[in-house]
């Protein structure tokens, strides 16, 4: 109850100060976010946009560490969280990928560029798309555990690299990228503000919270559909 | 797409609405599985 709570006023609040802030170019009030030239309004996709990429990478990382538990203990309620992680990873990996295009439409002119960003989010994608479709592919039940688990251990271990690395070392348009005009980095270190980042980080924290709430469903309802197999 | 340009905050507004549409999909979807599993253990009981 104190998860849906917090999670529900954190969220509200994020999203009224996502939006309510004038964005002028001189901030004189505490109140104001700066302009980021080139940005202006559209800046304030970071506080829901990121969040989902962020959110993705912790659903992989969830599901790995479940794939490490499923090889050592055996026990089937694993191998049910390992999936669920990574069925959450792979929506929010696609709500980052569209809200990212539609962003993109209006920045840099076309839905997608093979932007070194869009590139390795593409590949992501079509890494977890392989994981469900190995996952159906095998109908014994222990070896699709095992198999899956294997395959989560080492997609999850291209994941920094195709969301941190790569997207920063290549030359690309996206924010942070080493094309970008104010230098290589992560955007939130030297363009947010501080109030942009009180905004930014309580939006990863409602966020975060959201995943929790939604991975604890879907495990609990993989739970019941699990038990109701063995029975029937 | 003029307007939009014009009026970027609506840009951000299409994007949060994106994100809420996909969690509502999802837990859309959740509540369907759920309300089969309710429906084969009222049959069984």
């Amino acid at each position: 109850m104190l998860l849906r709570g917090t999670l529900g006023v954190l969220l509200t609040l994020v999203i009224v100060a996502a939006f309510v802030p004038p964005i002028v170019s001189q901030p004189q009030s505490w109140y104001e976010f700066p302009l980021i030239p080139g940005l202006e309004e559209k800046a304030r996709i970071i506080f829901f946009h990121v969040p989902t990429a962020w959110l993705s990478v912790m659903a992989f990382v969830t599901s790995m560490f479940y794939g490490i538990r499923y090889l050592r203990k055996r026990d089937m309620m694993d191998d049910l969280r390992s999936s669920s992680a990574a069925g959450l990873g792979l929506l929010f990996c696609i709500l980052a990928t569209v809200t990212g295009a539609i962003w993109a439409k209006f920045n840099w002119g076309s839905f997608w560029n093979w932007d070194p960003r869009e590139t390795s989010i593409f590949v992501l994608l079509l890494i977890y798309g392989a994981y469900f479709s190995l996952r159906s592919a095998v109908e014994v039940e222990e070896k699709r555990a095992t198999l899956s688990s294997v395959y989560s251990i080492i997609a999850a271990v291209t994941v920094p690299f195709f969301i941190f690395i790569m997207p920063r070392i290549m030359t690309g348009l996206h924010p942070g990228a080493k094309g970008d005009p104010d230098g290589a980095g992560p955007v939130i270190d030297f363009k947010m503000s501080l109030n942009m980042r009180v905004v930014f980080f309580a939006s990863l924290i409602a966020f975060t919270l959201l995943f929790i709430w939604m991975f604890n469903l879907r495990v609990r309802a993989a739970r019941l559909e699990y038990r109701h197999q063995l029975k029937g | 797409m003029e307007f939009l340009a014009e009026h970027q905050l609506y840009i951000v507004m299409i994007i949060v609405v994106g994100i809420w549409l996909g969690l509502f999909a999802y837990l859309f979807r959740l509540e369907g599985r759920i309300r089969k599993l309710e429906k084969e253990t009222d049959r069984e009981s």
